[in-house]
């Protein structure tokens, strides 16, 4: 069997509040995504799906308990190691601002590529390629703010693939689209999965859920249920 | 993250706002372009005040009448005679002396073609001419021989000239009354430097000896110039004269000198020392403008952090290091006052030529000075623009895709 690609155990996640007690957002969460799976994660607001996806997305570190990437464990990873593991190994698809404002299409999706020290010429192709893929090679010399919401996510799909990571993790990439732009983004997404991506989609819409192979439900911090898994 | 690729982010990220950045680049601006300004100026005037001290050479010292430079201008003074310069003259021991030329100063009524003006009039040893130097528009400048003849010869400034008798009329050989008594005109003088001997293109020269015995009124020695052979031997010489002319005018060890004696190396040394130390004092107060400056670009900056913290948010998402968030914003930083320091040369430069131009020095660009500015507004980026951009850098990724 293959090393999964995400592997979560027993993970906690508290925040102190003011008065000096703490807030408890994750529960002892364990989660296991293998390479290929397409997952969506689902819950109420406040359920702690948020602060998952920041442990997942390697934005935060976990109170307690383990977050294996690949095998490694990169709970106790420093500020420079887990930069180095989103830039390398996650692509991120966000609801909102996912561009640099007044920053061409090209320049946006470029932009992991210059902190991973890749070639200019080496740069152009993948940028080139990855535009392919998500439909948008006329938008090239675009500015972020003159193309439609449905271009923007795309832009950023198209971001979250430059550097072939292991996992694209999407935070509610449709919230602020109609429905058929939502249903064309999450088509795309769709797609980029039966191509052999992993892909993890945060939502709590059911819709959008559905069409992720396996549901995984949050609530108050503790996964209540796991649907699909093994697919 | 390459060099080239952050500045040119920077250059992308200030343009956005333009209009804010070009107002806080101007505190920059105004300070690089003041010290560029002054620090030009100081240096065309001290070019200017040695070209015109040294049109002379520095080969002599005039000796003036008084205790005081005041005295000496008024006039009141009669401690200097013509002894005294034939004393230096002929003093064995004074190998290093060239010449000695006296002069005594009055003012004289001339007419000639029914014109009548009152003119300064020097009267001179011949040998003055080696020490003015002037171009001789017409003629020549009257001889050692005309002076112990007692010649009533007179050469007149160029503007003299064209007053009596028109421009570019050469009036060698012409007759003119000066205190009512008949001169021949042997040449006309332009002089050779404005500043110190622009008093000859207007004034009259006659020999010493005639203004002593022929013209009426009070004629005192004004000025004697004593030329040496070796400038180096300068101030030694003007010790020895010193104490000759102190000997000779009978004074006590306790008196005070009852004669001035200056000379065009003590004259340029002075106008520089005052001019570094002006521009020096007024530099200092425009970097006091830099300061401000750079306390605006730190407001700015902080600003620019705050406004941009999902934006920071994003890119560390995307794995840019907090090192890379830090050069980001210090770049940006120092792009801005580095365009506000070179804005500030063009200024700087352009405005010294149009005052060069305008009040007549040279246009002197201090290549050191410039340097120092690139060096200095480029500092103040990073000195004001390291606390910003640092703060930036710490922000938490998941706190700054949060900000709203």
């Amino acid at each position: 069997m293959t090393t999964p690609v995400i592997q979560l155990i027993n993970v906690t996640k508290s925040y102190p509040l003011d008065d000096g007690t703490s807030y408890q957002a994750l529960n002892g969460i364990s989660l296991t995504v293998q390479q290929g799976d397409f997952v969506a994660i689902m819950g109420p607001s406040g359920s702690g799906k948020s602060t998952t996806m920041h442990i997942l997305g390697a934005l935060d570190t976990p109170t307690t308990g383990q977050y294996l990437f690949r095998g490694k464990d990169i709970s106790s990873f420093s500020s420079d190691e887990l930069a180095e593991i989103r830039n390398k190994e996650i692509g991120f698809v966000f609801q909102t601002f996912n561009l640099l404002p007044r920053t061409s299409v090209f320049k946006n999706v470029e932009r992991p590529m210059l902190y991973a020290r890749i070639p200019k010429n080496e740069r152009e192709k993948r940028v080139m390629k990855a535009l392919e893929l998500v439909k948008l090679t006329d938008k090239v010399q675009s500015l972020s703010n003159k193309i439609s919401g449905g271009q923007i996510q795309r832009v950023a799909i198209a971001r979250a693939l430059i550097m072939e990571p292991a996992l694209i993790l999407a935070d509610e990439p449709t919230g602020n689209l109609d429905s058929t732009t939502s249903k064309e983004i999450m088509m795309l997404l769709h797609s980029l999965h039966e191509e052999g991506h992993t892909i993890v989609v945060i939502t709590h819409d059911e819709d959008i859920a559905n069409m992720a192979h396996r549901q995984i439900r949050i609530v108050d911090g503790k996964i209540v249920s796991d649907k699909g898994k093994g697919k | 993250m390459e060099f080239e690729e952050i500045v040119l982010n920077a250059i992308t990220a200030l343009r956005t706002n333009l209009m804010r950045t070009l107002l806080t680049m101007l505190g920059i601006v105004i300070g690089i372009t003041s010290v560029i300004l002054i620090v030009s100026l100081g240096q065309g005037s001290v070019a200017f005040v040695t070209n015109e001290l040294s049109a002379f050479g520095t080969n002599y010292f005039q000796i003036n009448p008084g205790s005081s430079a005041l005295s000496s201008f008024a006039g009141g003074s009669k401690s200097l005679t013509l002894e005294d310069a034939d004393a230096i003259r002929n003093d064995t021991s004074f190998t290093n002396l060239k010449s000695v030329a006296v002069f005594a100063l009055v003012t004289a009524e001339a007419s000639a073609n029914d014109v009548t003006k009152t003119y300064l009039t020097y009267g001179s040893t011949a040998d003055i001419v080696d020490m003015l130097k002037p171009t001789m528009v017409h003629g020549d400048f009257f001889t050692q021989s005309d002076d112990q003849d007692s010649e009533r010869v007179v050469v007149l400034g160029e503007k003299a000239s064209e007053v009596f008798f028109g421009k570019c009329a050469n009036p060698v050989g012409e007759k003119i009354k000066i205190d009512n008594k008949t001169f021949r005109i042997v040449g006309v003088a332009r002089s050779a430097s404005a500043m110190v001997g622009g008093f000859m293109d207007s004034a009259l020269f006659i020999p010493l000896n005639v203004a002593l015995h022929e013209i009426e009124g009070n004629v005192e020695i004004n000025e004697f110039d004593v030329s040496v052979k070796n400038p180096d031997l300068i101030n030694d010489n003007i010790e020895y004269v010193t104490q000759l002319l102190r000997e000779r005018h009978n004074l006590k060890s306790t008196d005070e000198n009852d004669f001035i004696i200056t000379s065009a190396t003590d004259a340029i040394t002075t106008v520089q020392t005052i001019t570094q130390l002006l521009t020096l004092l007024i530099t200092t107060i425009s970097a006091i403008s830099l300061v401000v400056g750079g306390v605006g670009v730190m407001n700015i900056m902080l600003v620019s952090v705050t406004e941009r913290t999902r934006e920071i948010g994003l890119l560390k998402s995307i794995g840019a290091k907090d090192k890379d968030i830090l050069l980001q914003f210090l770049i940006e930083a120092i792009v801005m006052t580095s365009i506000g320091g070179l804005i500030g040369i063009l200024l700087g430069v352009g405005l010294a030529f149009l005052i060069s131009i305008f009040v007549k020095i040279p246009f002197v660009v201090s290549i050191p000075s410039v340097l120092i500015a690139v060096g200095v507004s480029m500092l103040v980026g990073v000195i004001f623009g390291l606390y910003p951009a640092r703060r930036a850098s710490l922000l938490s990724p998941i706190d700054a895709l949060r900000y709203e």
